[in-house]
């Protein structure tokens, strides 16, 4: 038995690539980003990991808004919607922080 | 996104809106606004998780060790994988692919049941180590460190949510798969499909800062 793959026409296979290339390369650069944060948590090589997984953790969740998600190719409204969430964020986390480490 | 869609497949306009066009950009301002909300419920929960980490470090990290950090990054690449079905599925149904795409729905929710599947398999596991110290009749496996309960708690309350709004999207997308194996939904309702993947990738995105925040930080000294 034929794969679907297999049944579809040049004109159909070029046009399936170039839908599910983007989705494609965005799994495979999160996959790769996360084998980082689990090689470092697994042998945790020096005692700053924790900076450079919460930056790669950071690029993870910039890439799933921008590309899984589309926010660059919104219009303004809902990119400055979107950006509003983390901005409020980065409020209660800043503030709190300064309470806590500055004790 | 409009841009792309195959003849024969957009989005019936609702008497309330003037164009199809701002109907579509209605529904995903209003999927953003939701989201917002959970954002800050689920930031909140991992702010707490720095607090207790900052407090009590040597029992955060006691406890953090005793997390199935294996099947946390296990799950972690199973939700990747269902994020890269759901955005096949928004794909296939800007293409018209209507079979496909139904396809890649009914996969992405194994997916997710998958992932609570594992979750539910972690959590028997900590059973078995004592390692749940809201149950008064079982001793806590970390009883001479106190404050390692703070961080087990919320450990429980942050994937316990997450768990919850998987399975509420588990059911709704299986619920939208059956409405969207119909005749004529790609013509009439294709931006459903593209409103839900936004939820679907957010509870994704939600485990992404889980993992590292519960699981891999709190493991170092």
């Amino acid at each position: 038995m034929k794969s679907p793959l297999a049944r579809l026409s040049p004109g159909d296979r070029a046009l399936l690539w170039r839908h599910l290339r983007t989705p494609v390369l965005t799994f495979l650069a999160l996959l790769g980003l996360l084998g980082v944060i689990v090689a470092l948590g697994a042998t945790q090589p020096f005692a700053q990991a924790w900076i450079v997984e919460l930056a790669v953790v950071a690029l993870m969740v910039a890439l799933i808004l921008l590309v899984s998600m589309e926010v660059r190719r919104e219009p303004p409204l809902i990119r400055l919607f979107s950006g509003i969430g983390f901005f409020w964020v980065c409020i209660m986390i800043g503030m709190t922080l300064t309470d806590y480490l500055a004790r | 996104m409009s841009e792309g869609l195959a003849e024969g497949v957009g989005v019936a306009r609702a008497h309330q809106f003037e164009t199809v066009a701002q109907q579509r950009q209605a529904a995903t301002l209003g999927i953003w606004a939701w989201l917002i909300t959970e954002l800050l419920l689920f930031s909140a929960l991992f702010l707490v998780a720095l607090i207790t980490r900052i407090e009590h470090p040597e029992a955060t990290v006691a406890a953090a060790r005793h997390l199935k950090f294996w099947i946390g990054a296990t799950n972690t690449v199973v939700l990747l994988c269902s994020s890269l079905t759901m955005s096949m599925a928004i794909e296939f149904s800007r293409m018209g692919w209507q079979r496909a795409m139904v396809r890649a729905l009914l996969a992405t929710a194994a997916l997710g049941s998958l992932f609570l599947v594992l979750k539910a398999y972690e959590y028997y596991a900590d059973w078995e180590e004592h390692m749940m110290p809201f149950l008064a009749h079982r001793p806590f496996a970390l009883e001479e460190t106190p404050a390692a309960r703070l961080f087990v708690n919320l450990y429980y309350v942050a994937t316990g949510l997450h768990a919850l709004h998987l399975f509420t999207g588990i059911a709704l997308l299986l619920g939208m798969t059956w409405m969207a194996a119909k005749a004529g939904f790609l013509a009439r309702h294709q931006n459903w499909i593209e409103v839900y993947g936004l939820y679907w990738h957010f509870i994704d995105l939600v485990w992404i800062l889980a993992f590292p925040i519960l699981y891999v930080v709190n493991r170092g000294p």
